[in-house]
């Protein structure tokens, strides 16, 4: 029922206390029941007086209390519980999401993923705070009332025990057959409902055609289709609890004959343990069916546990660090020894070697899949390799302690991320305790950005929205530019943008890493003919594989396909 | 309740399936009332020893009222289910009634592409104020007033305490709650909210989180954010816990008083003790009624904040504009025009002035974000703004659709329906299939069939296709003006170069207007504006803005070094 299961689970003590609290409601419900029908049998035929049942009428009272606070209880300790896993649940995924960064970085989903962080889990609050602790009310308060009906009455318990089992036996058999219906129905329904959310999404569309007033008959219509076939099986739902219902009531009217029968025919039973029958009865019939209705409860959060479990068993890689401090003076010498790594079936690299030395400014190039990316996030320490090792002046790179490494790094990306904050803040990223203002304005001024500072309404105070609203794609690259000024860094890995910025933005960008480049190793994953012109190293990659490496001049001399990736805009290039 | 006023409004209008299950509940309610009414007076009856004909006809009443129930109770949830989806339909249909003519223009407005779904979830919550929030109050009502009729022939004392039972139970302890919990539910949105912002701003910007070492801060936000979201529902859910058991209680206290007050008038001869244990029963089972009512304050208040929301989104006013669309072929002059966004502090667009002289062909370029599909925007009327005349009429003036009927539009993002590409293709108007495949072939899309199946969206189709498809939605249909926004930015240059040929053919002499991100095949353009940070830099033709060495020439030369 739970593919949540060996994930996460309810402490043993919450199941205990679930457990005593349904005992203590099975006490009240049957000390109830037994205290009414004993002052309706002592004031109706024991013809007492009403100060004598007084003191029932009080213990009457408590016993109610206890009920009541049995249910409130109970719901205290579901909500609990649901919300303990549901924290739980979210710090698993978190951790797992965090701990593996190739997926996140490469795969990107995050639509996805906050969905699942957000909806999934809570739509497994339900399991927790209502199915769970209905299943061990429904398990133990009928048992207890089966108790007291064998010890007052035989063939009263006898009925309970021989009709008890057909109503979840009766649950199985109709919950299989609406099943094959409601299958077979769901598409039609998954088809009628998403009809309404496709042409509001196509209104626009819709609208330039001239078609969008005719559309409105037709949601009309499909959602009229959508009804007919929910009710085709909600039908089917209604008339099992129609059947449940009239197994209940056909058990409950026969206790009812049974007792009246013995009462006047036989008179072998007396009043008390007649009436007392006829209190208990509904009280275990209506546990049984909540049984049932619990389980639908619970089927309803089988969905999203599944979608939570399938997150939390992907495919983990971790990446290493140790204690190592980097050394301070000027850019390492960075190697990749015969790496290989693969993600999923797309992305992948083969024994790749790459020799960077400090100060050189290096290209990656290659088609869309290459692999260009994927060596970017290695040679960051965003990933590591499958086999082979990331070489930081000789030495593995996960020898070095995480902050020491990353501390010497920027990442210039292509769709730099800005956060709900102020400009300032977007260009410090959390660095604001180290720098100041006047720092901040300076790597923005070096940046480019004085200018659009200025016409903001609060300068490098204003507030620049969540995902950078307000930014188009030549500021936010501007703002990374800034980033990497303020951090002064010794390693750059530069994505350089596919297609045309404006020209004010492009000619900065190649003045702004000109500049960071004079006192940093610079990897580019270049997508400019003068970019590649003008480096060091050009690593050519295709399909995962290094197939060459050299200057502009000596790949143009030897490299058909270089040849042919750089004869760009028609012309071809010297 | 004001709020919830279109959903009484669609309520109305399903009389019959109401009246309905209105009846049936109440019939239901009622013989449950009996049926335990009969089985207490059985019981008591029964030990007076009575002779066996009386029991046989309690006998029957009690099956006759348990198979009715039942009956009634399918009946109920029949009808009221069906009359929850026709409302869900009504309420689809009426909203959209009140959107479309909205739209696009609402769209840009609200940038987040959650809209949509936020609608449809609001639309969808507000299917269940019939049945549990409008409903439940109506039943209760009615078998309690039965009920009450029904003892007050025993014990008037009785049924007065029953109505004391149901007003509170009924009303008064909901509605309590339901202030509360419209309070709790603000602060789970919010909290919700702040939570939602931490995971997208965690996963979509882990790399320079990671890299600048912030990430363990971030975590530690996004678990206190998770944290105080969770305690918030956990309150509100505790809020719903004692609703129920604060119902209950009263339930239960008024049930037992009845017992107190019956068993009193039984000693005091008042009443025939042989009714006291149906009184007891009846007060027991009636309260049963009252149960949806412990779940209502929350149904409640998702409605209405569902309504609320939608309220806002059509609420807004549209400037019903007087003038249909000038005859004869389509000239555009923009004299000086500037637009913000709304809520945008910055211009998108500042400042510009340009011609579109009738059947000229004009390309408008620039980088992201320099304001050229604004301008596309401005031209198709989405939203008001001063200073364009369409065939010497002020542009404020026209009516959208007016254009829009003479008008051959490709947006970035086109919308493709579930269905076929014959579906997806005879938008454009009654189409013979021979002129639908010729219209493929011209895009060069002759592989597929028209009865290939296109997903929502299209999302089966690649980007390029989804473009080509676009455009050949457009070849079959005749139009005075073509307005496309980077029509081809998906499709390889050689493709491009076949379709931009199609397209010139189709336009004939109509006014042709082109946005386009890639420099490409602008050479037989009348005039190219070129953009820059919301501002016209320069315009003139191809060999003219060449010849210049200007801001487009400058633009030519980086995107000749991009690499292939």
């Amino acid at each position: 029922m739970n593919p949540l299961k060996g994930i996460i689970s309810v402490p043993r003590r919450t199941m205990v206390a679930f457990a005593l609290v349904a005992v203590l409601m099975g006490l009240a419900i049957v000390g109830q029941s037994y205290l009414i029908v004993d002052i309706v049998d002592r004031i109706f035929l024991k013809e007492a007086d009403f100060k004598s049942i007084l003191p029932m009428m009080w213990l009457l009272l408590g016993l109610l209390l206890l009920r009541v606070a049995t249910t409130y209880w109970n719901g205290r300790l579901g909500a609990k519980t649901a919300a303990d896993i549901k924290q739980e649940l979210r710090e698993k995924l978190l951790a797992k999401y965090t701990r593996t960064p190739v997926a996140s970085a490469i795969s990107g989903q995050s639509g996805e993923k906050v969905s699942v962080l957000l909806d999934a889990v809570d739509e497994m609050d339900s399991y927790y705070s209502q199915y769970l602790p209905k299943v061990v009310q429904t398990t133990i308060v009928p048992l207890m009332v089966l108790v007291v009906a064998f010890s007052y009455d035989l063939y009263t318990g006898l009925i309970m025990m021989i009709t008890a089992p057909f109503i979840p036996l009766f649950y199985i058999i109709i919950g299989i057959m609406t099943q094959k219906r409601a299958d077979a129905q769901l598409e039609k329904m998954t088809a009628f409902s998403g009809k309404f959310l496709d042409t509001l999404q196509g209104i626009t569309t819709l609208k330039l055609f001239g078609r969008a007033r005719r559309e409105e008959q037709a949601i009309e219509a499909s959602s009229h289709a959508f009804r007919d076939a929910t009710l085709a099986v909600l039908k089917i739902a209604f008339l099992s609890s129609l059947m449940l219902e009239f197994i209940s009531m056909l058990s409950m009217g026969l206790i009812a004959l049974e007792v009246s029968l013995r009462l006047i025919l036989f008179q072998s039973i007396t009043f008390f343990p007649a009436f007392l029958m006829l209190v208990i009865a509904p009280e275990y019939y209506l546990a049984l069916k909540e049984m049932g209705a619990a389980f639908h409860t619970g089927r309803g959060s089988v969905a999203a546990a599944k979608r939570i479990a399938s997150e939390l068993s992907a495919e983990e890689r971790t990446v290493a660090f140790g204690k190592l401090e980097l050394e301070a003076d000027g850019p390492p010498e960075i190697r990749l020894d015969d790496v290989s790594f693969t993600y999923g079936e797309s992305f992948a690299l083969r024994d790749i070697e790459m020799k960077i030395r400090p100060y050189e400014k290096v290209a990656l190039i290659g088609k869309s899949g290459a692999g260009k990316s994927t060596v970017l996030q290695l040679l960051a320490g965003l990933a590591d390799p499958l086999s082979g090792e990331v070489r930081i002046d000789g030495r593995k790179r996960h020898d070095y302690a995480e902050a020491s490494w990353f501390k010497r790094l920027s990442y210039i990306s292509q769709h730099p991320y800005l956060y709900a904050g102020t400009l300032a803040d977007n260009i410090a990223i959390g660095d604001l305790r180290t720098s100041s203002r006047a720092e901040i304005e300076e790597a923005g001024r070096r940046a480019g950005l004085a200018e659009l500072a200025s016409t903001l309404p609060e300068g490098y105070d204003t507030l620049i929205g969540e995902g950078g609203r307000g930014l188009s794609g030549g500021e936010k690259q501007r703002v990374a530019l800034a980033r990497a000024f303020l951090k002064q860094p010794d390693i750059i890995l530069f994505d350089e943008p596919t297609t045309g910025l404006d020209v004010r933005t492009e000619r900065l960008l190649r003045e702004a890493m000109e500049e960071l480049g004079r006192r940093a190793t610079v990897v580019t994953v270049a997508h400019r003919l003068h970019t590649v012109r003008k480096v060091d190293q050009i690593f050519l990659l295709d399909a995962g594989s290094l197939i060459d490496a050299g200057t502009h001049e000596e790949l143009l001399g030897r490299s058909e396909a270089y040849r042919e990736m750089t004869k760009v805009g028609g012309g071809v290039a010297k | 309740m004001k709020e919830l006023e279109s959903v009484l409004k669609e309520m109305v209008s399903e009389k019959r399936d109401i009246i309905l299950s209105v009846l049936f509940g109440v019939l239901a309610g009622i013989t449950a009332v009996g049926l335990f009414a009969a089985s207490g007076f059985l019981i008591s009856k029964a030990a007076l020893l009575p002779p066996i004909q009386t029991l046989a006809v309690l006998i029957a009443v009690q099956k006759l009222s348990s198979l009715t129930r039942a009956v009634s109770r399918y009946a109920e949830r029949y009808y009221s289910h069906r009359a929850t989806f026709t409302i869900l339909g009504n309420l689809r249909t009426s909203f959209y009634r009140r959107l479309e003519p909205l739209a696009p223009g609402i769209f840009n407005k609200y940038r987040s592409g959650d809209l949509l779904a936020r609608i449809v979830g609001d639309v969808e919550s507000l299917q269940h104020t019939f049945l549990r929030v409008l409903y439940p109050p109506i039943v209760l009502v009615l078998v309690f007033l039965c009920t009450i009729f029904f003892v007050s022939f025993f014990a008037i004392e009785v049924s007065l305490l029953l109505l004391a039972g149901a007003v509170l139970t009924g009303f008064i302890i909901p509605a309590l709650f339901a202030v509360r919990e419209r309070r709790l539910a603000r602060t789970v949105r919010a909290r919700r909210a702040v939570l939602s912002t931490e995971v997208t701003e965690l996963l979509q910007g882990y790399r320079d989180l990671k890299i600048y070492q912030q990430l363990d801060e971030k975590e530690r936000l996004l678990a206190e954010a998770s944290a105080a979201y969770v305690s918030e529902q956990r309150r509100r859910e505790l809020d719903g816990v004692r609703n129920l058991s604060v119902n209950t209680f009263a339930t239960f206290i008024i049930s037992w008083l009845v017992l107190g007050l019956g068993a009193w008038l039984v000693t005091e001869g008042e009443l025939d003790g042989v009714f006291l244990a149906l009184l007891v029963m009846t007060s027991l089972t009636v309260f049963e009624n009252a149960a949806p009512m412990a779940i209502l304050p929350g149904f409640f208040e998702d409605s209405r904040h569902a309504a609320v929301r939608l309220e806002e989104v059509v609420s807004e006013e549209r400037v019903q504009a007087e003038s249909g669309m000038p005859e004869g072929p389509v000239s555009i002059v923009f004299n000086d025009v500037s637009f913000n966004y709304p809520g945008e502090a910055r211009p998108a667009v500042s400042g510009v002035s340009f011609e579109l002289p009738a059947g000229s062909k004009t390309a408008i370029v620039g980088a992201s974000g320099s304001g050229k599909s604004t301008l596309l925007q401005l031209l198709l009327l989405m939203y008001p703004a001063t200073g364009i005349t369409i065939n010497g009429t002020d542009a404020r003036r026209i009516d959208q659709e007016s254009l829009y009927a003479i008008a051959n539009v490709a947006l970035q993002q086109n919308h493709f329906f579930y269905g076929t590409i014959r579906d997806n293709l005879l938008l454009a108007g009654e189409t013979a299939d021979k002129d639908l495949l010729a219209a493929l072939e011209a895009v060069a899309l002759g592989h597929l069939t028209l009865e290939d199946q296109v997903f929502e969206k299209g999302e089966n189709l690649s980007g390029g296709e989804r473009q080509r498809l676009a455009i050949a939605r457009l070849l079959l249909r005749e139009a005075r003006i073509w307005l496309l926004d980077e029509p081809t930015s998906s499709v390889d240059p050689v493709t491009e170069a076949q379709i931009h040929e199609q397209l010139l053919a189709a336009v004939k002499d109509g006014t042709f207007v082109l946005v386009s991100h890639r420099l490409q095949g602008l050479e037989r353009m009348d005039q190219i504006l070129v953009m820059d940070e919301g501002r016209l830099v320069e315009s003139g033709t191809y060999a003219e803005l060449m010849d210049a060495r200007g801001y487009f020439y400058e633009m030519k030369q980086i995107e000749q070094a991009v690499l292939a």
